[in-house]
């Protein structure tokens, strides 16, 4: 009789510790759904889902999500999406049948999964694509995004480029990701004709572009904006550099990927100007948050190496961007939990709207009911490599007000 | 003789400082605080958490549309804010208002975020930056707090609508005794700044003595200039207080600022009006104009005595005015506490659908009502139709 007893009581404490929402005892459980492409862009996959264990191990290290009388330990379950819109369902199925209360992505296959996720009241948050449509507050209101978006690039860039007087060639790979740009990219510069000397779809994976870039530089351009995955930007870089044409090159958020810098490391001066435009990392407090973020970030998991080092021989590092993001994104998930009092995954959707926490960065981070990106247009900055590390530019309002982060490590 | 010496000393020593203590400077009205918490609109719920850094700026220019009923009341109110930025760097603005719903208005640089009773803004500006907000507001909390009330009658033929100035408040006033030199010279620079439409500076009045609270509280209402029309569809047979031309009825007017806080128009024919508009927070004219003719009030000091209680009531009751005056100014939240605010408050008459749906939303349930009896009369043709077949079937 006692050995029945005992053996129900262990059946109702395991009940209470792995349930997705259990509602009896002192402490519960909440999943979080990370599903990311671990095995497509391992890079952002490692730097999304480092950014979400980060946020919820400093939660759980100080007794998790309080709701009421009940505490809530964060859990964080990890899907690997290939890159693959059909592979986004299946996990998605799977992270609301284990009971996640939102579902943490780069952004694939998002278009198949918000109405998915709306049905069992679970938000999605995009930490990575930048894509326009992806969301709406009004059609998709359970989709949220901590990231740049297209449309905001492609808007900062005409403000930025047009005054300059450039003729651009307006080149684009034949990714989702390039023809989305490249969409924004014309939107952006449709006032402005003149700006613009040819508009060109570059074959995405294509390691040899030169005959596209000597059409390119036929066409009179005097600079080129290059909306494409990163081996695009490099086989650019490697295709205008080769033949002698040191003209300016533009790019969205991919340019700084660390993809590029390895493939050129035998170049270091092909990548010197190449600019692009990214999320900004500090805010007007200064580099003190972002760097506090970074220096437990890198204590955490270590650096983000890029692989390559600069001509004094230091070791280049990546800012973790995209793992500020995540990062963010669940201390937004608290403060709804806790403004919904309740981890009802449709409450806390609802309640995502209402709340505003600071970001790593020390910039405010919310959504509210008109607008689901938690990255407005007005903080895309733009920086310029020069030995193989960014700076933000002089020549543009914004970005003339930011700091330096630092990219290297000693050896 | 050294003794008296010491006395002289010690009296000359003594005789300033006790002249001294019974002076005292007392600061005056304005330019803040607002003797009222609204406007600006506040809402319950959290706090604003931002405002903008010292490197920004704004000016706030506003124009609220009251939509009217037929009897005058408000169904529906519209608010369209500019917020001017000038200055480099971040702005987080929240301001605060009973939102149903808000889009950018004409020009706006930038898309207002809207959260429950809140407006939002957020973004970098470089030099200057257009924030426009046109935002409709749920009129019943608003109401109270509109400076304008309208009340239309109908009796027979005749048309009566009465324009009542609401901004009045009573508010605590000191008294004491000061030299009219002083207060004249006080109540000219009030006058610069009201005729010039700036905003008060602080300012200190000397009294002698103690210093009071009046026995009495004076009531306070800003000047409200109040110009519009009512156009009828047939021409009206006469109309007083205010100017028939054809089938328009004009009248222009302030409520207020020594003149009478309502207005009453009355038209005889011309069947059921449309009315439009505009009152605006005016400056303080007449209250602050020296007596006699002459070109300032230390001119009418020096030409004849005047009683300085007088003036000092008239200093502090006028600048009280402007400072109700300037609360009005801003009916939504400028987030620089230091910035220009200017306000035009529109009332016109509202479309009938659109008089409904407002007064739906302000609480009633006509909307519903009206949506029972359609599902209630589709029920009754879907069960008549469904008898019908059973019978043919039976």
């Amino acid at each position: 009789m006692r050995r029945l007893a005992f053996l129900l009581a262990g059946l109702a404490l395991l009940g209470a510790g792995c349930g997705g929402k259990s509602s009896s005892g002192a402490t519960g459980h909440l999943v979080i759904a990370v599903d990311v492409p671990v095995t497509g862009s391992p890079y952002v996959a490692q730097t999304i889902r480092q950014g979400v264990e980060l946020a919820t191990s400093n939660l759980n290290g100080g007794g998790g999500v309080r709701v009421g009388d009940k505490s809530y330990l964060l859990d964080v379950k990890l899907y690997d999406n290939h890159l693959s819109a059909r592979t986004a369902v299946e996990d998605a199925r799977r992270a609301i049948g284990a009971g996640a209360v939102t579902i943490v992505t780069d952004g694939t296959g998002v278009d198949a999964t918000w109405q998915l996720a709306k049905r069992a009241g679970v938000s999605i948050a995009i930490t990575h694509d930048g894509g326009t449509g992806l969301v709406n507050a009004e059609t998709r209101p359970n989709v949220f995004r901590i990231a740049p978006t297209n449309h905001g690039i492609a808007f900062r860039y005409a403000e930025y480029l047009i005054p300059k007087k450039l003729k651009l060639g307006l080149l684009s790979d034949d990714s989702a990701y390039g023809r989305e740009g490249a969409a924004d990219i014309g939107r952006a510069f449709s006032g402005n004709p003149d700006s613009v000397a040819l508009k060109l779809t570059l074959p995405a994976g294509q390691t040899d572009l030169t005959p596209q870039i000597l059409r390119a530089r036929r066409s009179g351009a005097t600079a080129l904006l290059v909306w494409g995955q990163p081996p695009t930007i490099a086989a650019v870089l490697s295709a205008s550099r080769s033949i002698g044409w040191q003209v300016p090159v533009y790019t969205p958020p991919t340019g700084s990927d660390p993809f590029i810098r390895q493939q050129l490391a035998d170049h270091p001066e092909w990548v010197d100007g190449l600019t692009f435009a990214g999320g900004r990392l500090t805010a007007e407090v200064g580099t003190g948050p972002f760097v506090n973020f970074q220096s437990q970030y890198e204590s955490t998991y270590g650096a983000d190496q890029v692989g390559v080092k600069n001509s004094q021989g230091q070791a280049v590092v990546q800012p973790p961007e995209f793992a500020m993001y995540s990062y963010d994104f669940i201390h937004v998930l608290l403060a709804a939990i806790q403004h919904a009092a309740s981890v009802d995954p449709g409450k806390v959707t609802a309640a995502l709207n209402q709340v505003t926490t600071q970001g790593a960065n020390g910039d405010e981070r919310g959504f509210n009911e008109h607008s689901h990106e938690g990255v407005v247009d007005d903080d895309v900055y733009f920086a310029r490599f020069h030995d193989m590390t960014y700076a933000p530019v002089s020549d543009d309002p914004l970005s003339a007000t930011l700091p330096l982060i630092t990219q290297t490590r000693a050896q | 003789m050294r003794r008296a010496l010491l006395a002289a000393v010690a009296a000359a020593l003594l005789a300033p400082a006790a002249a001294l203590a019974d002076v005292q400077q007392v600061l005056l009205p304005g330019p803040t605080p607002f003797p009222t918490p609204s406007p600006p609109l506040q809402t319950v719920g959290a706090p604003p958490w931002a405002t903008l850094t010292f490197k920004i700026h704004a000016s706030s220019d506003q124009r609220v549309h009251a939509g009217v009923d037929g009897q005058g009341r408000v169904v529906s109110v519209r608010v369209l804010q500019d917020l001017h930025l000038t200055g480099t760097g971040d702005y987080l603005i929240v301001v605060s208002a009973p939102v149903l719903d808000v889009r950018a208005g004409p020009g706006s640089q930038s898309e207002p975020g809207q959260r429950r009773g809140q407006i939002l803004w957020s973004g970098f500006s470089s030099k200057r930056r257009l924030l426009a907000a046109d935002a409709t507001l749920r009129a019943g909390p608003v109401r109270p707090y509109l400076p304008l009330r309208l009340q239309a009658r109908r009796d027979g033929d005749r048309y009566e609508l009465t324009l009542t100035n609401t901004t009045t408040t009573s508010e605590v006033a000191f008294q004491g005794s000061g030299t009219a030199k002083e207060l004249a010279a006080l109540l000219d620079r009030t006058r610069r700044d009201s005729l010039a439409h700036r905003r008060l500076r602080p300012a200190y009045v000397t009294i002698r003595g103690l210093v009071s609270q009046r026995a009495t509280k004076p009531e306070i209402a800003a000047p409200l200039r109040v110009e519009g029309e009512l156009r009828f569809p047939a021409a009206p047979s006469e109309a007083s207080g205010a100017t028939l031309e054809g089938r328009t009825v004009r009248f222009s007017f302030v409520l207020g600022d020594e003149q009478p806080l309502t207005h009453r128009i009355q038209v005889s024919g011309g069947g059921e009006p449309r009315l439009r508009l505009e009152a605006r927070p005016d400056n303080v004219v007449r209250g602050l104009t020296p007596p006699g003719g002459a070109a300032s009030w230390s001119t009418a000091v020096a030409r004849r005595p005047l009683a300085a209680n007088a003036l000092l009531v008239r200093l502090v009751d006028t600048r009280m005015e402007l400072v109700r005056s300037d609360q009005f100014q801003g009916f939504l939240a400028n987030p620089d506490p230091l910035g220009r605010d200017r306000t035009v408050y529109v009332y016109a008459t509202t479309a009938a659908v659109a008089s409904r749906a407002a007064g739906g939303s302000s609480g009633g349930n006509s909307g519903n009502g009206v949506l029972m009896a359609l599902l209630a009369v589709a029920g009754s043709v879907l069960a008549a139709g469904a008898a019908l077949v059973a019978w043919a079937h039976s």
